[in-house]
């Protein structure tokens, strides 16, 4: 084909000319050579079409012509499309495209000296990148050879085209069309209209340019235009008058069937059609992109050089490039290529290079006048790397680097500030409304940089401020990219967007738009964009929560590790796990977390004093030896401290019980509510220091307080029936036996209760309420005489006198079967202050010295307690009965085995824990009838439960894991065998040690107390904190609390 | 800023303190309760100073409890932006340090002390000059300016600087001053 062979000459004649002098083909040239090292095919065909580049100033995109331009663009893809296949290189214009080219090329030429000025405006940077002679020599040699025989056609097109578009060119490009301008331009009725034909799928394209040719060839043709766009397959538009007119203009293409239909675009989306997204519209220097592909695929560049001509832009990256690889292949050996391994980025080094025997060259850029480091046709420069590539290969759109990125491309000495790039980038990427009325800001472009103000009015993308220089007018208008929020150091302000979203802190430091901020939960340093923040009285932590779990709770982790949730991120946790050596901090996903520990167990410290939670401990061996706080958590003997000046994880400390040392009391009134009474009890029945601290240090803060935290604990006058307040109550006697409630009020013998059931309150004596254990009551105060009147009390007392002290305290089983032993020991100690007690009454105290000599040995029991004590008052028993583990318990348990034989087994393990008391109580045959609503009162299941068969965790250090019960003993301990199937070797273990595991839906179970103890069934359902259960024997269906099943081993 | 104010508060007051001490109780009540507390309008009660009125004591019914509106003065701490304060240094970091003028905690960030200083990790972690003339360490007392505060319910914060004229250490636990 001539046209080919004309186009062919062309291109050499191009490249000479290139070579010679001219300004872009450096880049060719680098392409040129250095295509060997651009693998992929598409890399190829562009460096081919770029080849003929001069012709890129055709494709200068202008919407005046869209007939030809947007079809030159569309060539061009094709071209590379093609080329990447099957044929030559270089050589490969194919004659309908070189024959466009020159179309639109001649075209262009020609307007652009016509009416040069505005659509250079128009066009902006990439229209003043083409000099004129550059143009002309373009056109000089395509045309001044070999076109003469179409020359006249060429002009008669060319007069055509012009003719068509004058008007529109005309009104478009006038220097400011104003919206309704643009409006008159919209399609109407009267204007020729867009039609949609069916072709050949895949070849919208070339049907396009088939028509074209067609038309030239053929004047008669009554088209307009065609235009065939990217994104629609199968179809390409022609615009024309009449129907008739594309059939006709579509007859014989061997592209579109003769049957194809046509379709009339309405006019409403005629626009909608041609509309061009315009990608690059901002695509200046320095601006933030992302790689689209290859081994940067992802990468932040930063634009140094755009070509809107050739569609080109030389993007500056932090090289992947692996050195050995490519010294081995300069050396000419063939390394076989891992496509898996992408080498990281890093700056490329020359002096490593050099070292390695790659030849680095100094080269100037013909452009910049820049020095670079050529490196096999690659360009580094202060170990960046140069690298030009097509526009379509670079992600413009919402880029939002991140600091680290941003900082990596930081040079020393080149303040964030200065670095407009990241600024354009940020100002893009902001959300509708982002000024707000009274919002500060700060110009930081144009004349008025660096003006402060405030925002009066935001109007689109303009914004008025009100600038703070009094001098100044009133209002000035500024272009919102022009401004940036401003803030002083010490504002309160809160994270709105970006990583670090729902923190707050305050500002400690402005560095030009880039916020450092002291993070008020963490107390670290965050660096933010000013964009990103609004200022906030508010005070948070970012989100706290995720699902059930919330920041600072202990949880359970898979693999039967534990830790405190010490951060909440966007869908993850950071965790610090319960080891106590070195803090291990995990991130865990929400399913990792198996569930909140929400236990309140207590554990020895070093001198085997209680421990309890909000109890004040000293770490005196390990890492954070010498760390002061606040319990938050105990686990398996494992405490999480809060220590307020340990700005890691949070504050948290996490150390074993065994080194640390109890220090102070109680330090509720400090978290303000974060403690129940029977804490405050305990922390001030324990510690002196609670009670001789400063009164200004830890103030009462509300009335709960008063009684719940600090005095409470102390007994004083009967106030302790505040701790009853708000308690979830049984009612065991009188007409409302059975109901359980919440207690409103107490007064003297009285108590309002609130029943769950009948939505009202009602009035009972104090004797006929089953407190849950933890609500306990207050005790040894014979003068407010409170004690006597909980429930299970008064025969106590009377029976046991010489005990009561040391039962008293057992109000609180929990606490008080697991103390009892180092009571004996702690409180003599802690007499004396008891005497200072303003409050502390005497004549309860003048019992102290009597239980001290009789407690030790807790002898007493065995003597006194086995047939009358433990029958009557079974809750106490169980209380007493506890610590199996001291030894001097280890042959009480005999004496009362029979008179309680459901309840023996159970006995242990509910002391040991706690309640005990009402947990208890179901069993006693007496009271079992009132129980079977509610099996357990207790509420915490942890009531004994240990049957055999049960499947159970094991806690025992040694032997954690699953395990299974084979056989109860008669002091409470269990013969388990580990393995979740039994199968293992058989340890006894304390139940205390044992922990149950909670059956799932559809599992086998086993009920553990209440009237079904010992049954066996099936979960079919759970609601809520109630399983629904089917028994085996009787096919009953029962609802039952969760917490009394257990999951039978297979 | 310290002031010296007039507050005024409902005391509740248990029944088995009437009697002829029933004021000195409520007085002593009145200081366990008010005392070291701190809101975010007044800032921290330092010490009550004096009662100037106690109302009539209203019995609430149920409980035999009895309120009485009690107004006394008292001193009260609240820090302010821009002021000057004198404070004693309780942890050094790299982030800065912390310090604390009575009950209130302020913290100074790195980026607000003079840029010559420099932190020094090790045994005593502190902040130095160049010239090792001038230390910030633990237990050193500075002179600071708020720039910052953020109250809470129980705590009040500040971010002061020192990055300003006349302000920075003005005595050395370790030197000779």
């Amino acid at each position: 084909m001539a046209r080919r062979g004309r186009d062919d000459d062309d291109d050499e004649v191009e490249e000479e000319e290139e070579d010679e002098e001219e300004a872009y083909d450096l880049d060719d040239e680098e392409d040129d050579e250095g295509d060997d090292y651009e693998e992929e095919a598409r890399g190829r065909g562009k460096a081919a079409s770029r080849s003929r580049a001069p012709a890129g100033g055709v494709r200068k995109r202008s919407r005046q012509d869209n007939f030809i331009d947007d079809s030159a663009i569309e060539d061009d893809d094709e071209d590379e499309e093609d080329d990447g296949g099957s044929r030559p290189r270089k050589k490969g214009g194919g004659g309908v495209r070189g024959f466009f080219d020159e179309e639109a090329q001649v075209d262009e030429d020609e307007e652009e000296e016509d009416e040069g000025e505005g659509e250079d405006d128009f066009i902006n940077d990439a229209g003043a990148d083409i000099p004129d002679d550059d143009a002309g020599r373009g056109s000089r040699s395509r045309h001044s050879i070999p076109m003469r025989d179409e020359e006249e056609d060429i002009d008669e097109i060319e007069r055509q085209v012009r003719e068509r578009y004058a008007r529109s060119t005309h009104i478009e490009y006038g220097e400011e069309a104003a919206d309704v301008e643009q409006q008159a331009l919209l399609p109407s009725v009267k204007d020729p209209k867009l039609w949609m034909v069916k072709c050949a799928i895949g070849h919208e394209r070339e049907t396009a340019i088939c028509l074209m040719q067609k038309f030239i060839d053929r004047t008669d043709l009554q088209i307009k235009s065609v235009v065939a766009l990217d994104h629609l397959k199968n179809y390409i538009y022609v615009e024309a008058e009449k129907e008739a007119h594309v059939k006709e203009a579509c007859k014989g293409l061997r592209n579109i069937y003769a049957s194809a239909k046509i379709t009339l675009v309405p006019i409403k989306e005629m626009a909608d059609v041609l509309y061009v997204e315009s990608k690059n519209v901002d695509l200046a220097r320095d601006t933030w992109v992302r790689m689209k592909l290859g081994v940067y695929k992802g990468d932040l560049a930063k634009v140094v050089d755009v070509d809107n001509v050739r569609q080109r832009v030389t993007v500056k990256l932090i090289p992947r490039i692996d050195l050995q690889v490519l010294a081995s292949k300069l050396e000419g050996r063939v390394v076989a290529k891992k496509k898996t391994f992408v080498p990281p980025p890093r700056f490329f080094n020359i002096d490593e290079a050099r070292e390695m025997h790659i030849r680095v060259e100094r080269r100037r850029d013909k452009d910049s006048g820049e020095y670079f480091e050529m490196v096999d046709g690659l360009m580094f420069k202060d170990g960046f790397l140069y690298k030009p590539v097509s526009i379509k290969s670079i992600h413009t759109q919402g880029i939002q680097p991140s600091f680290d990125e941003l900082e990596k491309f930081k040079k020393p000495g080149d303040d964030m500030n200065g670095d407009m790039s990241s600024l354009n980038t940020l100002f893009s990427n902001r959300k509708k409304g982002h000024f707000m009325k009274g919002d500060a800001v700060i110009v930081v472009k144009g004349d008025l940089k660096n003006l402060e103000g405030w925002v009066e009015k935001v109007e689109d993308t303009t914004v008025h401020i009100r600038p703070k220089i009094s001098d100044l007018p009133k209002t000035l208008a500024f272009n919102e990219k022009e401004l940036c929020k401003y803030f002083k150091p010490g504002d309160h302000v809160k994270v709105v967007s970006g990583v670090q979203e729902g923190t707050t802190g305050m500002v400690v430091k402005v560095d030009g738009h880039v916020l450092i901020i002291l993070s008020d939960t963490t107390k670290e340093h965050i660096r933010v964009f000013a964009d990103h923040v609004v200022e906030s009285s508010e005070i948070t932590t970012g989100i706290t929560r995720i699902g059930d779990y919330e920041l600072h709770d202990l949880v359970l982790l898979d693999n039967l590790s534990f830790g405190v949730i010490i951060r909440v991120e966007t869908e993850a946790f950071q965790v610090l796990k319960g080891v106590p050596d070195r803090p291990e901090v995990v991130l865990v996903k929400l399913r990792e977390i198996k569930s909140k520990i929400d236990r309140r167990t207590s554990a020895k410290d070093k001198f085997n004093n209680m421990v309890a939670t909000k109890d004040v401990v000293r770490v005196v061996e390990g890492a954070c030896k010498g760390t002061q706080g606040p319990v938050e958590h105990i686990h398996k003997g494992i405490l999480f401290i809060y220590d307020r000046h340990h700005l890691e994880h949070a504050g948290f400390i996490c150390a074993k019980a065994q080194s640390c040392i109890l220090v102070g009391g109680s330090t509720g009134g400090r978290r303000g509510n974060g403690m129940d009474a029977a804490d405050a009890r305990m922390g001030a029945l324990r510690s002196p220091a609670s009670i001789l601290q400063s009164p200004g240090r830890l103030p009462p803060r509300g009335p709960q307080m008063n009684y719940g935290g600090r005095f409470g604990g102390g007994g004083r006058g009967g106030r302790g029936h505040d701790a009853l307040v708000g308690k979830c109550i049984k009612i065991k006697s009188g007409p409302y036996k059975g109901y359980r409630g919440r207690v409103k009020e107490v007064t003297g013998v009285l108590v309002r209760v609130e029943l769950d059931s009948l939505m009202k309150i009602v009035t009972v004596k104090r004797d006929d309420i089953a407190d849950t254990p933890t609500v306990a009551t207050p005790f040894r105060e014979p003068r407010f005489s409170l004690g006597s009147e909980t429930p299970m009390h008064p025969s106590r007392t009377p029976l046991h006198p010489f005990q009561t002290p040391m039962r008293d305290p057992g109000a609180t089983p929990i606490h008080d079967g697991m103390r009892t032993p180092m009571r004996s020991r702690a409180w003599a100690p802690m007499s004396p202050p008891r005497d200072n007690w303003e409050d502390g009454n005497p004549d309860t105290w003048g019992s102290s010295p009597a239980y001290q000599p009789g407690t030790p040995p807790a002898r007493p029991y065995e003597a006194p307690t086995p047939g009358s004590g433990w029958a009557n008052t079974p809750g106490v028993s169980y209380n007493d009965v506890p610590t199996p583990r001291e030894g001097n318990y280890a042959n009480a348990p005999s004496p009362y085995v029979p008179s309680t034989p459901v309840g023996q087994p159970m006995t242990p393990n509910s002391a040991a824990y706690l309640p005990g008391t009402p947990g208890g109580q179901p069993m006693t045959p007496g009271n079992a009838g009132m129980d079977i609503m509610s099996p357990v009162i207790g509420g915490e299941g942890e009531v004994n439960w240990a049957l055999p068969d049960v499947l159970v965790n094991v806690l025992a250090a040694g032997d954690e894991g699953p395990g299974v019960v084979r056989e109860v003993l008669g002091d409470g301990t269990c013969r388990v065998a580990l393995g979740s199937s039994g199968n293992g070797d058989i340890v006894t273990v304390l139940p205390t040690e044992l922990e149950v595991i909670r059956p799932k839906k559809s599992d086998r179970i086993k009920i553990m107390n209440g009237t079904f103890r010992g049954f066996v069934g099936k979960l079919i359902g759970i609601d809520g904190s109630d399983g629904i259960v089917k028994l085996d024997d009787t096919y009953e269906v029962k609802i039952l609390d969760m917490v009394i099943l257990a999951k039978l081993a297979a | 800023m310290f002031f010296h104010i007039v507050l005024e508060r409902n005391m509740q007051l248990h029944p088995r303190h009437f009697g002829p001490h029933l004021r000195d109780k409520l007085v002593a009540k009145l200081m366990k309760d008010v005392e070291g507390t701190c809101s975010g309008r007044h800032g921290f009660v330092v010490a009550i100073t004096g009662v100037e009125d106690i109302g009539k004591g209203l019995i609430r019914e149920g409980t035999g409890f009895v309120t009485f509106p009690v107004k006394y003065q008292c001193v009260v701490f609240r820090p302010f932006k821009g002021e000057i304060l004198e404070a004693v240094v309780t942890m050094v970091n790299k982030m800065g340090f912390f310090a604390e003028a009575g009950p209130v905690q302020i913290f100074v960030s790195n980026h607000l002390i003079p840029d010559d200083m420099e932190f020094q990790s090790g045994d005593v972690p502190n902040y130095t000059t160049s010239d090792g003339s001038v230390k910030i360490q633990k237990e050193s007392e500075v002179r600071l300016k708020i720039i910052g505060t953020r109250v809470d319910a129980t705590e009040i914060f500040c971010i002061g600087t020192i990055k300003d004229d006349f302000l920075g250490v003005i005595s050395d636990p370790g030197g000779a001053l």
